[in-house]
């Protein structure tokens, strides 16, 4: 920072530490055209979800240690297909070689980030310049309708809009996830995790007809209710960020 | 036309095969044509509460492997003439069974003029449970009035909507039946188990059937005879209502509450 910009500008960027929307694409073969293929075939069956996503490339699971060449010829056939690899998924001293030799980074695995742990990190973002990262990413959704979803979230199940909201129409089961880079709306009971703002968007809110929530996320600072407060099980409520706190509140009172 | 019948609960234990031989045995008394079919290879339990293991000479897997026709290995049952078990191996593992091997049993059962074909899932989500589901036409999902087999049970619906034949080709879904087993309404009541009405809101699908706690079932298992079978049972009542509601007719559910002692067993002391 030595040579900084004039203090009346506003810095150059602002850094933030935090989850992002990278799926993880742990390969089993170092079969080019069967990846190309599989990805070809993902995309079609869910192009929301994949199209154009980042990738995280995890070669943890091939039994032979691969080449940078042969590494390449696979980001290759990914990209072709129509997804973005972006990053290796960390493993050993060959895999830190092997992004070194592609210039690729190495990303550990990332859940959300825990509140408590999102505390220890160093704070760098400056308050006031976050909402104009969230306005551009609110421009490459613009237009986009909700997702909307009428079968009940099972068990297990997970659902997720990218680049929008979500509304569930129905019923969120324990154990089940939804997500949505923006708001995420259940009309019925929510039992399993909401997650909002999963790309960061601090605005996003989480609201449901009947709170009984196991975890709520937004923009990764989350809470999970081991119990949940007497004034807001079963009740309507809505969930949304001040800050760095979560805030939650019954709605219609 | 056949309908294919999936007996499914995710949670061990919870009467899965219980059912599966009550509610064959109960479609079949009824005149109609039915296969059972035990999906639990390497764990053979179907042909034990059928009462005909010792009839077993080739199974699910010979069939499947070309090693003995369907017709060898179908097992006719001795008490119902339109009613035939087809068991499990209990030597091979769950490997043994593939998505087209599966299918080509299926198809040939349909062929045949099955009416009725139950499939007997074992535990878990694993490779048997989906293969016993991926075919189903409706699925019987058997639940225990407590929590966990409540969470297993919501993701094995997760899992009909998703990982079936229907799912995945876009047809009308699975249709879903709740069937409760070892319901104690003495114990609802006591608020030690829940009620029929909490796990229809939290799995939020029709209930088919209550079956109350009873020793008749274990002592029906032991005898190798379907409970349905146990003409003095509440349990046989309470699947026989079942076969009924499964079968489109409309029948009240009962056995929700503790049994009132009636006239002559308070005279009797009964």
């Amino acid at each position: 920072m030595t040579k900084a910009a004039p203090a009346a500008r506003e810095p150059p960027f602002v850094i933030r530490f935090g989850p992002v929307g990278l799926a993880q694409m742990r390969v089993q073969t170092m079969d080019a055209a069967a990846v190309h293929a599989e990805v070809m075939a993902r995309i079609a069956s869910a192009p929301q979800l994949f199209e154009r996503t980042a990738v995280c490339l995890d070669l943890g699971e091939l039994e032979m240690v691969p080449t940078a060449r042969d590494v390449r010829a696979l980001l290759d056939a990914i990209k072709r297909a129509g997804m973005l690899p972006v990053a290796l998924a960390r493993g050993n001293e060959i895999v830190d070689g092997l992004a070194r030799e592609l210039d690729l980074p190495v990303v550990a695995q990332v859940r959300a980030v825990s509140k408590q742990s999102a505390e220890m990190q160093p704070k760098a973002e400056a308050p006031a310049a976050v909402p104009k990262a969230a306005a551009l990413l609110d421009a490459d959704s613009q237009g986009a309708v909700a997702q909307l979803h009428h079968q009940p979230v099972r068990s297990g199940q997970r659902v997720y809009a990218r680049n929008r909201d979500l509304i569930v129409t129905t019923t969120v089961g324990a154990g089940a996830e939804v997500m949505a880079d923006g708001c995420v709306h259940v009309y019925g009971a929510l039992r399993g995790r909401a997650l909002a703002g999963a790309r960061g968007e601090i605005t996003a809110r989480v609201f449901c007809q009947e709170f009984n929530a196991e975890l709520v996320s937004i923009a990764g600072v989350f809470r999970v209710f081991e119990t949940i407060p007497a004034e807001l099980v079963g009740k309507p409520v809505q969930a949304w960020l001040s800050g760095e706190d979560l805030h939650f509140a019954r709605l219609g009172s | 036309m056949a309908e294919i019948i999936v007996t499914t609960s995710g949670k061990g234990g919870v009467g899965k095969t219980t059912t599966s031989a009550s509610i064959a045995s109960g479609i079949a008394r009824r005149g109609k044509k039915v296969a059972v079919i035990d999906f639990d290879i390497g764990l053979r339990n179907l042909d034990l509460i059928m009462g005909c293991e010792r009839r077993v000479v080739y199974d699910f897997v010979n069939v499947i492997q070309g090693e003995s026709t369907l017709k060898q290995a179908l097992i006719k049952d001795k008490r119902i003439e339109t009613l035939f078990v087809l068991a499990a191996s209990q030597t091979r593992d769950k490997d043994a069974l593939s998505l087209e091997g599966v299918r080509k049993v299926l198809d040939e059962l349909i062929a045949d003029g099955f009416d009725y074909i139950i499939c007997d899932s074992p535990a878990g989500i694993e490779k048997g449970a989906h293969l016993a589901m991926y075919f189903a036409d409706r699925a019987i999902v058997v639940v225990n009035p407590e929590v966990s087999s409540v969470r297993d049970s919501d993701r094995i619906l997760g899992l009909l909507a998703s990982k079936t034949q229907r799912a995945e080709k876009d047809e009308s879904k699975v249709k879903e039946h709740l069937l409760l087993t070892r319901y104690s309404p003495k114990r609802v009541a006591a608020g030690e188990m829940m009620s029929v009405d909490d796990v229809k809101e939290i799995l939020g699908i029709e209930v088919i059937g209550v079956i109350p706690e009873s020793p008749d079932v274990l002592a029906a298992s032991n005898a190798g005879t379907p409970v349905i079978l146990n003409a003095e049972s509440d349990v046989s009542l309470a699947y026989e209502d079942a076969v009924a509601r499964l079968l489109g007719e409309t029948v009240p559910l009962r056995f929700l509450e503790e049994p009132k002692k009636g006239f002559f067993a308070r005279m009797f002391g009964g």
